[in-house]
This record gives structure tokens, C-alpha cells and sequence, in this order.
């Protein structure tokens, strides 16, 4: 998987885009009939694959419930416009297919909400069986309640009427079919290049981080739930008009799990997957069906099993699936690429904090006490940060800095004692509200999204900054602010010396250039306390140059920084002051040249050798 | 990609092909040969190979089709045959629910459909849509309607049911409902099951709390056999009937002693050696004798419905030929009406009478009453 | 409901229950050591169910014609293997050992009159052909994508479920079976009669989880195994190759669900589709358990067999919905009290 390819924007593949609108546009014409039939079930399918995509391969929350959704969008629209005896608070909706989309997506969503308020805190495995839990048990609901038609399903749906027109026939309901699914492709395209959409992304390997920018994960979450759920209603109401009739079985488990192969052969990180997945799953099982027989024979029923084999030969191939495959083929030419930062010349520059005054006491630890048990890690830890001032805080291995540091940043919360952040005590507050209060943090491990570019990356630390929400941004209406985040995040990775990284995929950058990103994406955030976690780890000498001038500079613009740190050349020659720990507490504070002739300073790192 | 494109181009190069190579007459066949009702679909795909390959003159051509039990592949399937085969006649589909889905398909496009279910809804209340969908089973309320009479006959005033959680036990109950009201049974307890459920006891304690006199038991194939041993092995005395769902030797062979003393109402194509001799028998018989000698085993009734099938179009084609050639709407509607007018026509589930109104044309002579009597179905 | 009708429906539960105990016990032991949540378990259940029921038909299943075919496959990818990494007598001699293995089974097969044979031999017979599958599935399914993403793993487990079922309608057709109990004798316990083989259901399954619970909590080698999946490198210094403890693990499984499938064949009726249903029902055991816990899953696993035989009881119609709904409070609970810190998901 090489890139997430999510914006066509140069000539040559926007003329491919033109050639396949063309093609899907008079494909009625010229294909035979049954082709059409098959093009909507494809339609159909990648509808749902696409809120897949979304939810599994960006969000990397899988579910098997999608089918399920499918089911509410029908069953809705099937009561509602084939039940002769709607009771009377429902009359105002019935016979309408239009108000029973409506009702489907209110409907779905709602119970989209509650299930995802319930499940999506799921961790690991448990999500998917989760899904799988309530994906069954809505569709033996459908059979079950008689006013949805039991087992025996509801018949009768009247087609779709739009401008007067009956889309009664295959070839006249492919065209809302498939203006639909283009639609929904270009809105997920659009959300996903955004800053609701950055945070989407980063929820598959960088919630940490992602909650440390602001960003709510779970409320990302729930979005991305929502709009798959609602998604596979849009196609389940399609289904339901198209067929003209529904029953429970298209609901169920299997082809829940259908549409899960379909995202996965398609290639589950990319929107085109979808499309890819639906058509060659739904193909495929047509050839199966034809050309079993002439190989096998008649008499044995083959193609469960060479599907299912086919899926196990895919996965062991391929695991990304066959749009990366395809991209990778595809002539250089053909490759989507992308500016990002194309067109934001009239975006404003994003307003600023305003910093405090140089001196003014930022962080303070008051008698800090952190025990896991009996294991006390940090024991009356106590330190201030000031305005304008690097306090450096270093130790030996395990001496009980990177706990300190949780506390600090209030990732964890001290068993006594307590932080106060400008003033104001963060005991109860989680690091999204540090966040924006002003204290932004880098990791001693890097956090970063490494198929997302350089720029996207550092963006995730301005989303404080904007407000765009889901529908603005699905709609492109907020791209004047959304051209100021990105302008923002190229100026901080210019001031940090990656200027010319910008477009290349984070994870192809050195170590040190990762950790100089991750300084960028927190200077992303305007904050006024940088807390950096052993940031010239893994620097060369003339990148640790550069880093120490960029936070001098940082410093005489009013900034406070603490850095935990090893390296102690960097750190002798930096910072104002220096906090020394061993097992969990302070042995020594002051500034850096009485620190390196502290007895007990020097006892600690050399352990008593004299 | 590419090749999702050329397809459809091969696939209108095949179609042509065959059009101009041959105008035999063409008739898809759709069956569940594969999935949760494999088993009602599995014999009925096996039955195409001896389905009358001629009538009129001339050449008949089958397309068989597994639509997984699925309605949606159903109507692709029905799709696929109609706008690509261009067939002139469908047998199919084998579920209940698939059916009612594409009976708008057929009607839309002027195809006849011939429906190997149970549920008579596929042709009752008649439309305009189901005016072309002829059904090659018997009724269900005309089995029920058999079962009720043994019933009264036993004075049978109290009545559990059990059936299966899906559309043939859904429909089982409903027409039950109605003719037990009628002919004074109450029934004072309805249970469901799933066909994989691995225990039954609590819906069978449910119905035996209630006592009844005698307990109907509607699921099809070998799902019939789990609650009857369960009531046995829960010491019920009271009669127990089941549906010709149960008519199929796998049920003697599961459910054992367990069996003994059921009566069912059926076809007669499991005590063909007892029914006097008729019409019906004979080619029921000559069914039965192909079938098993092919593919070693005898068939289910399931089979029966599609054979019968096959025999209704043998019988209509040479008419609708005077109408027009096969691969025309013409033929197709020519078809249709003459199976419509199809008068005395012997199956392997008995005599067909169809009329405009009555589009299944069985009368009571489609159906036998059937008891097992030491681990083999005995006429009663 | 009299005390009577409890103690019927609690028996029913407690049966079922010992099952899905059974099942669930496999699914965290293949969990905790592969990864991979073992989806096809519940076709080693049916497949041992319908092959007793085949042989006692008298008819030689076809399923060994496929356990031939898998392990040509199996020694055709060693062998392969080999020729990577360097000529092996010993490997040679153990693909060898397999193809005369199911070689042999195949003939032991024609030469038997399977429906004399008395029941215990057929019982054997059935894990002789069936528990084998299972680590030879693990070698083409599952080894070459062992470090996948956990995703990757739960679909290859789903796509080789689907491919089971259609061999398993190909091979036994759609028509349940049902076998023989093992003792055709009835127990009276008060006014309640009480079948033998739910006694033997009930007996095996708590000797099968009490050793099986012995094995990987109470011995070195089993600590080990449960420790390749944390630890491969550590697993390897204890003499087990992560690929082996796949293996092992698979024959395991196999061996537990086709003891299962044997256990309940007389009591019920099984179809070639019936197995997921029925390990779904383990999962949800598995899951109340952690997917670590092997007591707590044995009693989640019972109290589903419980809700199960009690929700039939009052409302039949809600039987599925219930159970599975029941797990949503579980999954919460289990996901909030376990500290799941990092996202590396």
C-alpha cells in the first residue's frame, strides 16, 4: 500500500475519471440488459463497501453489521410505502418512497448512534464480534416481527418516481443508482481530505496522538459509524425499490461478510476499492457460476468452495487488495498526484495566541505522587516551567521521567498532588483539553500516520484551529479555512527545516526528520508549552544544531518548553534549567553548570564510581 | 478491469452466436442448490436432466441456475435468463420468499413461471402479475384441509403447532389458523424453531404444558424430525401430524422410532405401491424409477414439483407453437395461456385442472393421507 | 414454569452449555497462541457429526479423498519449502510419514465394513480422518500469513469457513443426520427422565475442559505453547517453533470440535451448515471469558447454553435475538475493564 489515493487532480487522471463518467453514463445504451441488471447490484454493493472503506480501512474499525444497516434502509422504506395499515402517527409518510428515504436515514442513524455509543469503545477483537452480536440480532428481528412480514418479507414496493419519470426498469433506476454512488464517492473524497477527515484517518494507529492534537477519537468515530450506516441505508432503500420487494435473508451475516470480502479484494484503504471490490466479487460469482459447471460438471455445487479459496489465495497474496495493485501497474502518468496546498493563496492566515509574558509561570507540579500498586513511580515530584524558559527534566533509565511526564500532560492522573496548568489544576482533564488549553507534546516513541503525506501529518496539529464540521467539509464548503491549516502547517515545517518534504509519505523520512515533524505538528497547535520527549534521540550533530536554534528562537518568542532528554550535551548546552530525577523524585534542580557538579547528580549517573 | 469490460462484449458475441446457431425452445430452471434450503433445491436440480427434452417437434433446452437460497440472486438469476437467455419459460425458483420476488420480473417481461412451492401465495389472490405464474405444488390449505378432516375424524379438539421460524412454518400457521377456527380445533399453542437449532425442548415443553390432543408439526425436509423426538422423548402420547414437508425418506431415517404412528398428508409418490392405479401413478412411478436409477437414491417430492413442471410446459408447447416460434413474446404468451387451459393433465403429484382463476389445479387427488407404520409410510 | 419444566430446560442448557464450553475453550487456546479466531470450528463439529453418521449409513465419507488432496498439498509446500532452505532427510521422511498416513487411512477405509464395526472404532475412525485436517489447514491457510494483521487472519478464517460448508454439502448433502447414542438407556431423577447421552455429553466435555485446563495452565509446555503469541522469540528458546505451535494448536481445535460433533449427534439433528451457528454460540462464551480466561469462558459458555434453553422456553421467536443481544453488556464490560492503552489495531 503505497498511498492513499483519494484526490484526482492532475490532467491525465482526471481524463480517465471523464472517460469512465462517459462510459457509466451511456453504458445503457450500449450494454445488454442483464449487464445493466449486474451494474446495479454492483452500484448497490459499493454503496455499502464504500461506508466500509470509511469505517474499516480508514477508521480500522471492522464490522460485519453493514448488512444489517442495508436492512433498516429497506425494511423502512418496505413498510412504509407497501403496508396497506400504517398505524395512524406514521400515515403522513406512507406511499412516498421519498419520505421513506427520509424516514430510513433518521432511522438508521439513530440506531447507528446508540449502537455505535455502545460498541465502538470496543477495543481489538471484540468490535468485530461485537458487530457480528448485533448485526444477527437485527436480522432475525426482521423475520420475526409480523408487521414487517415475518420470514415471508413485505412484496409490492412501488418504484421510484423522480421528475415525473417511473424508474421501473433496470436501465432507468441504474442512472440514480450510479449518480448516487459517484456522489457519495466524491463526498467521502472530500471528507477525507479534510480536517474531519484527517482525524478519521488518524484513528487506525495514532488515537494517542490524534486525542493529544484535540482531536475527540471517539466522535470521529461515531462519525465515520454514522455515515457507513447511513450509506448501506441509502443502498438498502435503492435495493428495496429496484427488487420491489424484501425479505430478511440479503441481511443477514453472509452478506454482511460479503461486502467485507468485496472492501477487502477491492482494496479496503482507497474509495475506488470499493468500486473495484463490488464489481469483481459480483463478477466473479456470475463466472463461478458459468464456468463451474463446464469444468466440474453439473451434478457437485463448486463455487462456495473456489470462493472461498479464491478469498484465502487473495489474502495470502495480496492483503491490500487489487487497487494497490493496479495503481502500482498503472503507467506513472496515469498516477494521481497531488498538491494539497494548490489554490490556498487567498486563504487568511490563521489567527494566534497570544503568548504570556516572559516569565510568567506556565506548568507547576505541586508534590507529585504516581503509585501502580506498591511500586511508587514518581514520589513528591514537585517543578515549575516559566514563560521564555527550556526546563530540561533528565535521569537514568527508569529513573521515572516518562511517568512524570504523563502526569504532566495529563495522560495520566497523579495518586497525590497535583499539576496546575496556568494556573488552573488538570486533575480530571483528559490531554484533549490540554490540548486546548495550549500545551502541545511530542512522543518518545513517534507517533506519526505513515501513509499519510508530511503536510496531512503536521495539519493534525492545527485541528483546534478550525471548525469546520463533517457536512461542510463533505460538501468542500470550508476550503478557504482548510487552505489556512494547510499554509499553516507548510509554514511551521518550513521554520523547521522540512520544507521540502512536504508532499513524501511521513513514513519515508529518516528518524530524526520524524522527530523534527513531530516538533512541527505540535507547533501546529499554537501552544505556549511545548512538552518534547527526547526530541534529539536519533539526530545527527548538525540536526541537533538546528533543532537547538529553533527552540532558542522558540523560547525568545515567549514560548515554555520541557524537554525529557539523555542526550546531555544538547541539554547542557540549551536550557535555562535543569530537574534531575532517580527512582521517582527530584535529587537535584538548579542551572545546568551546578547540575554537572552535583555530588548526588553525579553519584546517580555513575553509579558511586569515584 | 479490463476484462470487466470485454465481458459484456464476449458475452453479446456468445449470445448471438447461439440465437442464430439454434431456435430450440429455452427453458431456465433456478434452483437452491446450495444454501440453508439445499435440501428442497438439491433434488429438484437433479430432476432438469429428466425433463422431456422435445415437445411439439421441437428441441427443448434447459439453463439451471443455483441461486444459493437467495431471493436477490434469485432475481438475477430470473434476470440473467430472461434479458441474456431469452428463455421462454422459467421453472423455478425453489423458496417460497425468492418467488414472491421475482413473480414482477416474469409478469413485466411476459415470461411463464412455474413455481415448485409450497405457499399459495404465489398465485393467490390472482393479479394481473401472477397471471403468469403457474404453481406445481399443491396448495398448502389443500393438504391442511386434509389434515383438518383426519382430525376432526379423530375428534381432535386441541391442537399444538410447531413450525419452522421461516416462510414455509409462517404460512403453515396462517392457513392452519384459519381452517382449524372453522372446523372447531382450537389451537392452544404455536411454537417456532430454527432449523439449526441444536435442542427443542423448550418449545416442545411450551406446547406440552397445554396438553393438546394432537400436534402439527410444518417444517420442511429433515427439520420436521426434531421436534417430533422431542416430544416423544418428553413422553407425549397425543397424535402427531405433519406436513407434506415431512414426506421425504431422510425423515424415517433420523427420526427413527420416533416416527411411528405420524400421519402426514402428502403426494403420492412416497406409497406408490398401495394407490390404485391411474394415470398420475404411472408417471409417477416411471419418475421415481429414472430418478433413482440416475442418481441412486429416490428423489423427494421436492423433485416431483419440478418433474411436473416440465410435463405442464411438454403439454402446453405444441399449442402456443401455433402462436408463434420459441424466443417470441408471442410463443411466450401463447404458452401461458395454454397452461392455462391445461385440463386433466396426470403429474407425479397428481391431476392437473388449471383455469384462469386457479393457477395450481389440484384437487384431492393431489394428495394422499400417509401414515408410517413400522419405519415405512403406509397409505391410512 | 414448575420445578419440573426448570429442571428440564436447566438440563437442556447445561448440555448445549458443556458444548459451547467445549468450543469456547478451543477458540481462545487457538486465540491466545495464533491470533486467529477460528471461525471453521464449528465445521469440525458437524463434519465429525455427519461422518459418525455416514459410517454408521455403512458409507465410506469422500472427506478422506480431501484430507488426501490437502495433504499432497501440505507435503507439495514443505517440499517447496525445502527447496529454499536446504535439502532435510527428517523433513523428507515426515512428508513421507503424512502421505502414508492418509494413504493408509483411505485403504483402512475400503477394507472395513464400517457399519459393523462396533461404535467406539468409528468414533476413532472419525478422528482418525478429521483431526488431521486441522493442523494441515493451518500449514496452507493460516502459516503463510501468520504475522498478518489481525483483520487479514479473521477474513482467511471466514473465506476457509465458507469453502468448508460448500465441501460439507458436497460431501454429506443437505440432509441432517443424526447417530446412534452411545447407551440407549433412560435415567429417572424424580419425575425426570433423563437421557443417557446427555449425561455422556456432560461427563466427556468436563473431563475434555478440566484436562485440557490442566494442560495449558498447570504445565510447562502448555504455559509455553499459550506463550508464541506474545513471544515467539521466547517460545522458540523453549523448543517451539511458532509454526509447530500453530499446528498443534489446529489439531487440537479440530480434535475438540470433532468430539463435540460426536458427542451431540445422537441428541440432535446437524446439517452441513449448522457449525457456525453453533461456534458463534462458543464465541460468545470465548468472549465473556476475554478471549483469555479459560474458567470464566467454560461458565459464560454455560449460562448461554441456560439463556438459550430458557429464552425457547418463553418466547421461541426471540431465541437468537436474545442470546446474541446478551453479549453487548459483556463485550462493554470486558472492553472497559481490560487496559487496552496502546492502538496498534
Amino acid at each position: 500500500m503505497k498511498s492513499l489515493n483519494f484526490q484526482l487532480s492532475n490532467i491525465q487522471s482526471r481524463s480517465i475519471l471523464v472517460v469512465f463518467l462517459l462510459l457509466v453514463a451511456f453504458a445503457p445504451m450500449i450494454m445488454p440488459v442483464y449487464q445493466i441488471t449486474l451494474m446495479n447490484y454492483i452500484g448497490l454493493y459499493a454503496l455499502v463497501v464504500l461506508g466500509l472503506v470509511l469505517l474499516t480501512g480508514v477508521g480500522g474499525m471492522t464490522s460485519f453489521g453493514q448488512a444489517a444497516f442495508v436492512g433498516l434502509g429497506s425494511y423502512t422504506s418496505a413498510y412504509l410505502t407497501a403496508t396497506q395499515q400504517l398505524p395512524s402517527w406514521l400515515e403522513w409518510a406512507s406511499g412516498s418512497p421519498w419520505l421513506a428515504l427520509l424516514a430510513g436515514l433518521i432511522l438508521t442513524g439513530l440506531v447507528a448512534l446508540l449502537l455505535g455509543a455502545m460498541t465502538l469503545r470496543l477495543s481489538g477483537h471484540y468490535l468485530p464480534l461485537g458487530t457480528i452480536a448485533w448485526g444477527i440480532s437485527i436480522y432475525y428481528l426482521f423475520g420475526t416481527l409480523s408487521s414487517l412480514g415475518g420470514h415471508s418479507g413485505i412484496s409490492g414496493l412501488p418504484a421510484i418516481e423522480l421528475f415525473g419519470l417511473t424508474l421501473d426498469k433496470g436501465e432507468k433506476i441504474f442512472y440514480l443508482i450510479w449518480v448516487v454512488l459517484l456522489a457519495a464517492i466524491w463526498l467521502v473524497q472530500n471528507l477525507l481530505n479534510s480536517r474531519e477527515g484527517r482525524a478519521i484517518r488518524a484513528l487506525k494507529g495514532g488515537q494517542l496522538m490524534a486525542e493529544s492534537m484535540g482531536v475527540n477519537t471517539f466522535r470521529s468515530k461515531l462519525v465515520a459509524f454514522v455515515i457507513s450506516a447511513l450509506l448501506a441505508a441509502i443502498s438498502g432503500w435503492l435495493y428495496a425499490h429496484n427488487q420491489r420487494f424484501v425479505n430478511p435473508s440479503p441481511f443477514g451475516l453472509t452478506m454482511g461478510i460479503d461486502y467485507l470480502f468485496m472492501a477487502l479484494i477491492g482494496g479496503i484503504s482507497s474509495v475506488w476499492g470499493a468500486l473495484l471490490g463490488a464489481g469483481v466479487l459480483t463478477m466473479m460469482k456470475q463466472w463461478l457460476q458459468d464456468w463451474l459447471p463446464v469444468l466440474f460438471g453439473s451434478d457437485g455445487q463448486y463455487d462456495h468452495i473456489v470462493f472461498g479459496l479464491l478469498i484465502v489465495f487473495m489474502m495470502q497474496r495480496s492483503p491490500g487488495g487489487l487497487w494497490p495493485i493496479l495503481m502500482k501497474w498503472a503507467p506513472v502518468a496515469f498516477k494521481p498526484k497531488r498538491d494539497l496546498l494548490a489554490g490556498t493563496d487567498a486563504s487568511p492566515e490563521l489567527a494566534r495566541r497570544t503568548l504570556p509574558n516572559s516569565g510568567d509561570l506556565i506548568l507547576e507540579a505541586r508534590n507529585v505522587t504516581r503509585k501502580f500498586g506498591g511500586l511508587v513511580a514518581n514520589n513528591e515530584m514537585s517543578l515549575q516551567v516559566h514563560a521564555g524558559e527550556i526546563l530540561a527534566l533528565i535521569g537514568p533509565n527508569g529513573a521515572g521521567k516518562s511517568t512524570m511526564f504523563n502526569q504532566l500532560s495529563a495522560v495520566d492522573t497523579p495518586t497525590s498532588g497535583e499539576v496546575l496548568f496556568q494556573g488552573k489544576s488538570l486533575s480530571g482533564s483528559n490531554s484533549r483539553e490540554v490540548a486546548k488549553m495550549g500545551m502541545s507534546r511530542t512522543f518518545q516513541h513517534v507517533k506519526l500516520l505513515p501513509t499519510m503525506t508530511v503536510l496531512e501529518n503536521v495539519a493534525i496539529g492545527a485541528h483546534l484551529r478550525g471548525e469546520n464540521g463533517v457536512v461542510r467539509s463533505s460538501l468542500h464548503m470550508e476550503r478557504l479555512q482548510e487552505g489556512s491549516l494547510l499554509k499553516e502547517a507548510a509554514r511551521q515545517l518550513e521554520r523547521v527545516g522540512l520544507g521540502d518534504y512536504l508532499n513524501e509519505e511521513a513514513g519515508s523520512l529518516a528518524l530524526g526528520q520524524q522527530r523534527i515533524l513531530e516538533i512541527a505538528r505540535a507547533l501546529c497547535a499554537d501552544p505556549c508549552l511545548l512538552l518534547l520527549d527526547e526530541p534529539a534521540a536519533g539526530l545527527r550533530y548538525l540536526e541537533k544544531q538546528a533543532l537547538a536554534e529553533l527552540l532558542t528562537r522558540l523560547r525568545g518568542e515567549g514560548m515554555a518548553i520541557l524537554l525529557v532528554e539523555h542526550d546531555m550535551d544538547f541539554v547542557m548546552g540549551l536550557v535555562d534549567r535543569i530537574v534531575v530525577m532517580e527512582f521517582g523524585q527530584k535529587i537535584a534542580e538548579g542551572l545546568p553548570e551546578e547540575i554537572q557538579t552535583n555530588p548526588a547528580v553525579l553519584e546517580a549517573y555513575l553509579g558511586g564510581a569515584d | 478491469m479490463l476484462s470487466k469490460k470485454l465481458l459484456p462484449v464476449l458475452l453479446v458475441g456468445a449470445t448471438l452466436g447461439f440465437n442464430a446457431a439454434q431456435a430450440d425452445i429455452k427453458i431456465g430452471v433456478v434452483t437452491s442448490a446450495t444454501g440453508p434450503i439445499a435440501l428442497v433445491g438439491i433434488p429438484q436440480k437433479n430432476t432438469v436432466a429428466l425433463l422431456p427434452d422435445s415437445a411439439g417437434g421441437e428441441k427443448i433446452r434447459y439453463i439451471s441456475l443455483d441461486d444459493s437460497s437467495d431471493p436477490t440472486a434469485a432475481v438475477k438469476a430470473f434476470k440473467k435468463l430472461i434479458d441474456e437467455e431469452k428463455v421462454d419459460a422459467i421453472i423455478g425458483p425453489s423458496g417460497s420468499a425468492a418467488a414472491m420476488g421475482v413473480i414482477q420480473f416474469a409478469a413485466e417481461s411476459g415470461t411463464p413461471m412455474l413455481a415448485p412451492v409450497g405457499t399459495a401465495a404465489v398465485v393467490l389472490p390472482m393479479t394481473e402479475q401472477k397471471k403468469w405464474v403457474f404453481k406445481t405444488t399443491q396448495n398448502d390449505d389443500l393438504i391442511a384441509a386434509a389434515l383438518i378432516e383426519q382430525m376432526q375424524k379423530e375428534g381432535v379438539k386441541t391442537l399444538g403447532l410447531i413450525g419452522t421460524a421461516d416462510p414455509y412454518g409462517e404460512n403453515w400457521e396462517n392457513v392452519m389458523s384459519g381452517l382449524a377456527s372453522k372446523a372447531g380445533i382450537k389451537i392452544v399453542a404455536t411454537e417456532s424453531f430454527q432449523r439449526q437449532d441444536t435442542s427443542m425442548t423448550g418449545q416442545s415443553l411450551k406446547v406440552l404444558m397445554t396438553n393438546p390432543d394432537a400436534v402439527l408439526i410444518a417444517a420442511p425436509g429433515s427439520s420436521s424430525v426434531m421436534p417430533q423426538t422431542t416430544l416423544k422423548d418428553q413422553g407425549y402420547k397425543g397424535q402427531i401430524y405433519q406436513t407434506h414437508g415431512a414426506a421425504l425418506d431422510p425423515f424415517l431415517r433420523l427420526g427413527g422410532k420416533a416416527t411411528e404412528g405420524t400421519i402426514l398428508a402428502a403426494s403420492m409418490m412416497l406409497v406408490l405401491d398401495e394407490v390404485p392405479d391411474s394415470a398420475a401413478k404411472e408417471t409417477a412411478t416411471h419418475y421415481v424409477d429414472t430418478y433413482t436409477r440416475i442418481y441412486g437414491n429416490p428423489p423427494a417430492t421436492f423433485g416431483g414439483n419440478v418433474y411436473d413442471a416440465g410435463l405442464l410446459l411438454k403439454n402446453a408447447i405444441p399449442a402456443a407453437l401455433e402462436k408463434g416460434k420459441p424466443g417470441t413474446p408471442e410463443f411466450r404468451a401463447g404458452l401461458r395461456d395454454a397452461l392455462e387451459k391445461t385440463k386433466e393433465m396426470p403429474g407425479t403429484q397428481g391431476v392437473y385442472n388449471m383455469t384462469p382463476e386457479d393457477h395450481s389445479g389440484f384437487d384431492e387427488r393431489g394428495r394422499v393421507m400417509i401414515t408410517v407404520k413400522d419405519g415405512d409410510w403406509k397409505l391410512l | 414454569m414448575n420445578f419440573q419444566i426448570a429442571v428440564l430446560l436447566g438440563q437442556d442448557g447445561v448440555t448445549n452449555g458443556a458444548i459451547y464450553a467445549l468450543l469456547a475453550l478451543s477458540i481462545i487456546l487457538v486465540f491466545t497462541v495464533t491470533r486467529i479466531l477460528l471461525i471453521p470450528l464449528g465445521e469440525f463439529v458437524t463434519f465429525g457429526a455427519l461422518t459418525m453418521a455416514s459410517f454408521q449409513a455403512g458409507e465410506p465419507t469422500a472427506l478422506m479423498w480431501v484430507l488426501l488432496g490437502l495433504t499432497l498439498l501440505d507435503s507439495a509446500l514443505d517440499a517447496w519449502a525445502m527447496r529454499e532452505r536446504g535439502f532435510d532427510t527428517r523433513k523428507l521422511q515426515i512428508i513421507g510419514l503424512k502421505l502414508g498416513y492418509a494413504a493408509g487411512l483411505v485403504i483402512l477405509m475400503h477394507s472395513l465394513t464400517l457399519d459393523q464395526i462396533p461404535m467406539f472404532a468409528q468414533a476413532l475412525l472419525t478422528m482418525l480422518l478429521l483431526v488431521p485436517i486441522g493442523p494441515v489447514m493451518y500449514r496452507i491457510f493460516f502459516q503463510p500469513i501468520a504475522s498478518a494483521q489481525p483483520l487479514v487472519l479473521l477474513i482467511v478464517s471466514i473465506a476457509v469457513h465458507v469453502a468448508m460448508v460448500g465441501v460439507g454439502l458436497l460431501l454429506f448433502g443437505p440432509e441432517g443426520a443424526r447417530t446412534q447414542p452411545f447407551t440407549d438407556t433412560a435415567l429417572s431423577l424424580g419425575p425426570v427422565m433423563l437421557k443417557s447421552q446427555t449425561l455422556w455429553v456432560i461427563l466427556v466435555s468436563i473431563i475434555l475442559i478440566v484436562s485440557l485446563f490442566l494442560a495449558f495452565e498447570r504445565t510447562l509446555y502448555g504455559k509455553a505453547l499459550r506463550a508464541t503469541a506474545v513471544n515467539r522469540m521466547g517460545a522458540r528458546l523453549m523448543g517451539i517453533s511458532p509454526d509447530f505451535a500453530g499446528k498443534a494448536t489446529f489439531a487440537l481445535a479440530a480434535f475438540i470440535g470433532v468430539s463435540s460433533g460426536i458427542l451431540i449427534a445422537p441428541i440432535t439433528t446437524l446439517y452441513f451448515d449448522s457449525g457456525f451457528i453453533i461456534s458463534l454460540k462458543g464465541f460468545v462464551g470465548a468472549i465473556i471469558g476475554g478471549l483469555v480466561s479459560y474458567p470464566v469462558a467454560a461458565i459464560g459458555a454455560v449460562a448461554v447454553g441456560m439463556v438459550e434453553a430458557f429464552s425457547m422456553f418463553w418466547a421461541s421467536a426471540y431465541k437468537e435475538i436474545i442470546v446474541f443481544t446478551l453479549i453487548i453488556p459483556f463485550l462493554l464490560w470486558r472492553s472497559l475493564t481490560s487496559h487496552h492503552v496502546e492502538d496498534d489495531e
